[in-house]
């Protein structure tokens, strides 16, 4: 067999001559199988195609079905047919070449030009294929022929296949033999330049001779149980074109009259047609006896269950097992459990060594069936034994020597893989030390919960074993759990103790908390302390020692370190010198999303190891400190004295109150609407108001009664489980229900529900849950809960859907970047350059201190050690500025200004100064990115993954609620889409002095800008038939409250002679207009009086010291020739508009900007970086593109990333046409054909030879990596 | 007075233009825009062993493209202020664009 790799794939259409030279055997005959069950010679499952008997050979290579390739045949079609995948380009091909000489409608000069223009783009590395669209458009523009002289005709496409042209006899149509004759005219050098490289593609190869035939392994028959055999669906449609072949020579030899032939070859060309694609536009699909539609070739290919995605992209793989999962706080957070069961199925190779041959020899004595053993051992001469074939193992065992590999079941300590789907960040896959353990769970931490998002409520994981040296060693340095404690989502750690754990400690570490002897001994031996006790807390009567000292016991030695609790913001948690003095632990100092926590620091300056051992003793110690003391919560928590709840009503009949008042306002017509806002929204956003202001209040008298020490508040406190939310809840008020974020308002006419009035607008009629959880809700109270919760889980379904999709088309946009050496971001496929340096700092996130290189705090304290202030002189400003000038250019400017702030916020001694900075550098150079990391994988997980925790249908009312603007996850798919208009365009105009500082002329000018029509001020139209005129009455205090005048308004009128009579503006309507044309009052309707245009709301808001207005609608450009306007401060959320005014700088700044600020305002911790990547790559090109088939993707240069991403066959197709080539640099055709992708630990390789490594090797001949 | 009136009209729509073009690149959004020297651009194209058409691209239609005047294939440094690194550099190169 030839061995060898490939070095890229070639896209072309073959010609009749290659598939004819490509055939065994010719097919003629529409049956498969005689009556004996053997493949019919010149069928379909011609035997030459190959076999799938197991026993048979294959007729033209002699192989087993095994080993045989397989091999086309082909058939020969009577008349000509069109490949519908081509029709498009058969298309344009008949429209810009000449009818009669086939050369291209274009004169020699423009051909001249054209190819220069090709040329030169050619000459760069990218090309835009932009030039062919316009080349085509001439052509199909051009009347007549300017090579021949001959009259061109319209050519109309009949869906699907049908060509029609349009000659002054009336439309004729075009049969596919005289398509081809008329593509087989045009000259190669002007395909060239209609976009098809005639070498590989000659365009009458798109009209089919001759059909090649797929090997019987592409379409294999299933014989059914009952003896049965079922044809594959591209059998039967073969089956289908070969009895047309028949027909239709049957009937040229017969001779029958044209028409029949011409039907024949109709129904012959849809039968190829729906073998090539069944999904074709146009035709009905080829449906099965049973009325199922067929599945051809081109749905193989495509979508999610084809080709490309579900095999291709993705593949299954051998050594993995899957199983549920359960919670095992005993286990080390980097371990796993493994049922026996699975570790005995699952192996690892080992190479035989002097020094574990008595091991293995044991093992392979156990055979695969008793447990520790072993299911293979290869021989140096590469040739497997399986062990459960062999009779005598104690010799095999014998045998064994160096040289020899064993493959063992999974032990303890094997390194491997641990998976939960959806993998939405790289901390869904994660290594993990195997612990075989009993039972048939796989076991976790629970400090691993939060990576992989896993409960135990049935979740299933999948866990895998990697073979080679080099892997094991790769899982084993990167992928592990300690060096994934910190995410590179947000710089924080992301494993810690969570729940029970945060609740345990918080008891133990609090003050208060004493132990007895034998408690302490029951502890320590818990986490294997075996250093000294430390000096009792309390000395007699008998010795007591404090929680805090425990919890002491489990800190690195001389670690210093302070920060807020999470219980109460107010307190302040220190350890010094490895020793917590004050405060207590809970989610702020060991927990998980919280920067600059204990546990942050530690897994930041102590390393992997260190964390490691942290995180374990510290959750084996809370778990056992939990069960030592026992927690729990029940109905007591929740009780208070019954007299609150005779407050709480009273709190209800004051809502209750204010509600009337506020309903008679509204019934009366009283309620002001602000601008933009209907009267029935106004009543509702106060109602709302109303409502969440008695719930706060209601919360706020239960809360006196709740005693600190209640359970559930200790479990909302520390960041275990809750909110103070919920215990209100759960005590004095549900309160309000919402659907889709409004009082339920569906069900009845005018009523939720039957036991209400029409048109009830009462809380209680609108989802208002007075009763508490522990009271008890009524039924129309629970009716309402229900609703509430069913729109949550609705909303929570489509959230996931939407964000999915975006998660894979940001992956798709950026997974192709990696750092190069230099520290720029480069795509992997053409190396080019989309950063200059990662993240604009060179900092990892992972590495960060929430997104900064190092926390000043630290940096001084490891200089200047707390406590020994040395009382030296403190350095002065010039002194500082001097030792900062040395470190610029090797460190951004931004953290050298920090260090300078705080060295002197800090005092530190002259003498020290530089000892500062060089250690600050030193933390810079130690957060920088990793050479070869996939920093673009890692920004679309980042911004991919919070994607479910976005909120769906958000509009948010910017200030007073006075305008609303698109938020959460629809707007971010809208920024990364790159929509034209955003939904919701506004603008904040800044204004110069002094419009900004005073009200009044910010009023002024907003009015001014609001874009307002005529229309907007007429009541009523009249026409005045005797003098012609037209006659609008306008709204006086209207026009005045905009701030114009009549005179102005007429004024903009006076081509028309207007004049302003009685209220009435007089229009005289032009000699040759229609009076009642109601074009014509629209026009006039219609006319801009002032403002900007698409400005179609202007308000004033203030915004800090100054006035600014904040516009619905956005339009910078006009905005330039407004003189009041601050111009150089102005924000849209326009990002074309910004690419278009102001440039592609400034539009990338407004993708970073917004999708920071809808990030923010949802509460989600993303860091800069990530946005600052993505906006980058979408602006790469000079102009802003999408994150999708149309943008980002569509400028890959790999045909097979592209088919990948989406529309597979067409990509395909034009690919075909084109002749393109696909070097098969990037990562998405290395996984499709199964190599190594360039990035990460793929993008190096071990220079050193293989003979190098044995000659010195030790042990003689060991085997290293394949 | 009616000889020079024209001649004033298009003084204004130059002032006027000229003051819109200032007040694009004097926006808060736009960054400092420079075209590098053809000495800056081989050193630039050699530190980081690329071609030209390797680098970020800015299209010749570009606003601030057209107020720098800068050619198609020119190299332009572009400072930026960073929310990380406090100022940072990025180059693109002058190409004509899909239209061009």
């Amino acid at each position: 067999m030839i061995k060898g790799e490939v070095a890229a794939v070639k896209f072309g259409i073959m010609s009749p001559d290659l598939i004819r030279k490509m055939s065994v055997a010719e097919i003629q005959n529409p049956d498969t199988y005689d009556e004996d069950g053997a493949p019919i010679p010149t069928g379909v499952m011609d035997p030459r195609l190959g076999t799938l008997e197991p026993g048979q050979r294959c007729k033209t290579c002699g192989n087993t079905y095994l080993s045989c390739p397989g091999h086309f045949g082909h058939i020969e079609l009577p008349v000509p047919v069109i490949h519908i995948g081509f029709v498009k380009i058969i298309h344009e091909l008949l429209r810009a070449t000449c009818r009669a000489c086939g050369r291209i409608l274009l004169k020699d000069s423009r051909i001249e030009h054209y190819r220069r223009v090709l040329d030169e783009l050619r000459a760069g590395t990218k090309f835009f294929r932009h030039i062919y669209f316009k080349i085509k458009a001439e052509a199909f523009a051009t009347n007549s022929c300017p090579h021949c002289g001959e009259k061109q005709y319209k050519f109309e496409l009949e869906k699907p296949s049908t060509f029609i042209e349009q000659t002054p006899q009336g439309p004729v149509r075009l049969s596919a033999s005289a398509v081809r004759q008329r593509l087989e005219r045009i000259p190669n050098e002007d395909l060239v330049l209609l976009d098809i490289d005639p070498e590989s593609a000659r365009p009458e190869w798109m009209v089919l001779t001759v059909l090649p035939v797929p090997p019987v392994y592409v379409r294999p028959s299933i014989t059914l149980e009952t003896g049965y055999r079922s044809e594959d669906d591209l059998t039967h449609k073969l089956v289908d074109i070969l009895r047309m072949t028949q027909r239709l020579r049957e009937s040229i030899n017969a001779g029958a009259p044209s028409p029949v032939i011409a039907e024949l070859s109709d129904l012959l060309q849809y039968h190829v047609t729906t073998y090539i694609n069944n999904e074709t536009v146009g035709i009905a699909p080829a449906q099965h006896r049973s009325g199922r539609v067929l599945k051809t070739l081109a749905q193989r290919l495509k979508g999610k269950e084809g080709r490309f995605r579900l095999n291709l992209s993705g593949k299954r793989v051998d050594f993995s097992a899957r199983t549920v999962i359960s919670p095992d706080p005993n286990i080390e957070i980097d371990e796993v459990g493994v049922p026996l069961e699975i570790a005995m199925q699952l192996t690892v190779q080992e190479a035989v060594t002097p020094w574990n041959i008595e091991k293995l020899r044991r093992m392979v004595l156990n055979g695969p069936d008793s447990y520790p053993g072993a299911k293979y051992v290869v021989r140096p001469d590469k040739k497997m034994v399986r062990l459960r074939f062999v009779q005598d193992l104690t010799e095999l065992a014998n045998s064994l020597e160096p040289g020899w590999i064993v493959e063992r079941h999974l032990m303890d300590g094997d390194i491997v893989l641990f998976n939960r789907q959806p993998s939405l960040h790289r901390v869904s896959i994660m290594a993990h030390r195997v612990k075989v353990l009993p039972y048939k769970t796989f076991r976790l931490n629970l400090a691993v919960c939060t990576p992989y998002n896993a409960d135990f409520d049935g979740d299933e994981m999948n866990l895998h074993v990697p073979q080679s040296e080099e892997s094991k060693a790769e899982a084993r340095l990167l992928l592990q759990v300690q060096n994934n404690v910190i995410s590179p989502r947000y710089g924080a750690p992301i494993i810690g103790a969570i729940r029970d754990f945060l609740t345990s400690l918080y008891l133990l570490t609090k003050d208060g908390t004493l132990l007895k002897k034998d408690d302490l001994s029951y502890l320590l031996a818990s986490i294997k302390y075996d250093g000294e006790l430390p000096e009792p807390e309390v000395k007699s009567p008998e010795p007591l020692w404090s929680g805090k000292q425990v919890f002491s016991m489990v800190l690195p030695k001389g670690l210093n370190h302070v920060v807020s609790a999470n219980f109460n913001p107010d307190d302040k948690v220190v350890i010094r010198d490895g020793k917590l003095i004050r405060g207590y632990a809970d989610k702020a100092t060991v927990g998980i999303e919280k920067p600059n926590s204990l546990l942050h620091k530690i897994a930041k300056e102590y390393g992997s190891e260190v964390t490691a051992k942290f995180l374990n003793s510290t959750i084996k110690l809370a778990n056992t400190y939990i069960n030592l003391r026992g927690f729990t919560t029940g109905i007591t928590d929740l009780i208070i004295p019954e007299s609150v709840y005779e407050e709480i009503r009273e709190v209800f009949s004051e809502m209750w109150k204010k509600y009337e008042r506020l309903r008679d306002d509204y019934v009366k017509g009283r309620i002001v609407a602000r601008p933009g806002e209907t009267v029935e929204q106004a009543f509702e956003s106060e109602i709302l108001e109303i409502l969440s202001s008695t719930r706060d209040e209601v919360g706020s008298k239960i809360r006196a009664h709740i005693t600190p020490s209640n359970q559930v508040l200790i479990m909302a406190k520390t960041g275990a489980r809750g909110s103070t939310l919920n215990i209100d809840q759960m005590i004095a008020v549900v309160g309000q229900q919402a659907v889709r974020r409004e009082r339920p308002y569906r069900g009845f006419i005018n009523r939720v529900l039957p036991f209400f009035s029409r048109g009830d607008l009462s809380p209680t009629a609108k989802g208002f849950v007075y009763s508490s959880f522990i009271k008890g809700l009524n039924p129309i109270e629970f009716f309402f809960h229900m609703m509430g919760g069913r729109d949550g889980l609705v909303d929570t379904a489509v959230r996931t859907q939407q964000s999915g999709y975006m998660q894979r088309r940001l992956i798709n946009a950026l997974e192709s970047l990696y750092v190069e050496f230099d520290k720029s971001v480069r795509t992997s496929d053409d190396k080019s350059i989309v950063q200059f340096l990662y993240g604009e700092d060179g900092v990892d996130p992972s590495k960060s201190y929430h997104g900064r290189p190092f926390s000043l705090r630290s940096v001084i304290e490891s200089v200047l050690p707390s406590g020994k202030h040395t009382s030296h002189q403190e350095a002065p400003p010039e002194f500082v500025g001097a030792i900062a000038r040395k470190y610029e250019g090797l460190m951004p400017p931004r953290y050298l200004t920090m260090l300078m702030t705080e060295v002197q916020e800090s005092k530190v001694p002259a003498e020290l100064v530089e000892r500062v900075f060089e250690e600050g550098y030193r933390r810079y150079l130690n957060s920088l990115v990793e050479v070869a990391d996939p920093v673009g994988v890692i920004a679309a997980q980042s911004l991919g993954e919070p994607g479910t925790q976005l909120t769906l249908r958000t509009f948010h009312f910017a200030g007073v609620r006075e305008q609303s603007i698109l938020l959460g996850l629809p707007r971010l798919i809208e920024i990364i889409d790159a929509r034209r208009v955003p939904s919701t365009p506004t603008m904040t105009v800044t204004l110069k002095e002094p419009y900004s500082k005073d009200l009044k002329l910010a009023r002024q000018v907003a009015r001014r800008l609001q874009y307002t029509t005529l229309g907007e001020f007429v009541g009523e139209v009249r026409i005045d038939l005797r003098s012609g005129h037209l006659l609008f009455k306008l709204d006086l205090e209207l026009v005045r409250e905009h701030g114009v005048s009549v005179t102005e308004i007429t004024r903009i009128f006076k081509n028309y002679q207007a004049k302003f009579e009685e209220g009435m503006l007089m229009v005289k309507v032009p000699e040759d207009v229609d009076l009642h044309s109601t074009e014509f009052t629209n026009k006039i309707l219609n006319t801009k009086i002032k403002g900007i245009r698409r400005v179609k709301r202007a308000m004033v808001k203030k915004e800090g010291e100054e006035y600014v207005i904040v516009t619905e609608g956005s339009n910078l450009k006009d905005l330039l020739d407004v003189k009041e306007v601050d111009f150089s401060r102005v924000k849209t959320n326009d990002i074309h508009e910004v690419a278009s005014v102001l440039g592609i700088e400034a539009a990338r700044r407004v993708i970073v900007e917004e999708i920071a600020s809808v990030l923010k305002e949802q509460g989600l911790d993303v860091d800069i970086r990530h946005i600052l990547l993505l906006a980058d790559m979408m602006t790469v090109r000079g102009e802003v593109r999408q994150i999708g088939r149309h943008g980002i993707v569509r400028l890959k240069e790999s045909v097979l990333a592209r088919a990948a991403f989406e529309v597979s066959v067409q990509t395909l197709i034009e690919a075909a046409a084109r002749g393109e080539q696909d070097y098969l640099r990037g990562n998405v055709e290395r996984i499709l054909i199964g190599r190594e992708i360039p990035v990460g630990t793929g993008r190096v390789t071990l220079l050193m030879t293989y003979p190098r490594l044995s000659n010195n090797a030790i042990g003689g001949g060991n085997q290293v990596g394949h | 007075m009616a000889k020079r009136k024209p001649s004033k009209r298009s003084e204004e729509v130059r002032e006027k233009e000229a003051e819109v073009r200032a007040s694009i690149l004097s926006h808060y959004m736009v960054p400092k825009h420079e075209v590098l020297s053809p000495e800056e651009a081989q050193e630039l194209l050699r530190r980081y062993k690329v071609v030209p058409q390797q680098l970020p691209y800015i299209l010749l239609s570009d606003p601030v493209v057209r107020e720098l005047g800068a050619k198609v294939g020119d190299i332009i440094r572009i400072t930026r202020d960073s929310p990380t690194a406090g100022k940072s550099v990025y180059y693109r190169v002058v190409v004509k664009g899909a239209e061009g």
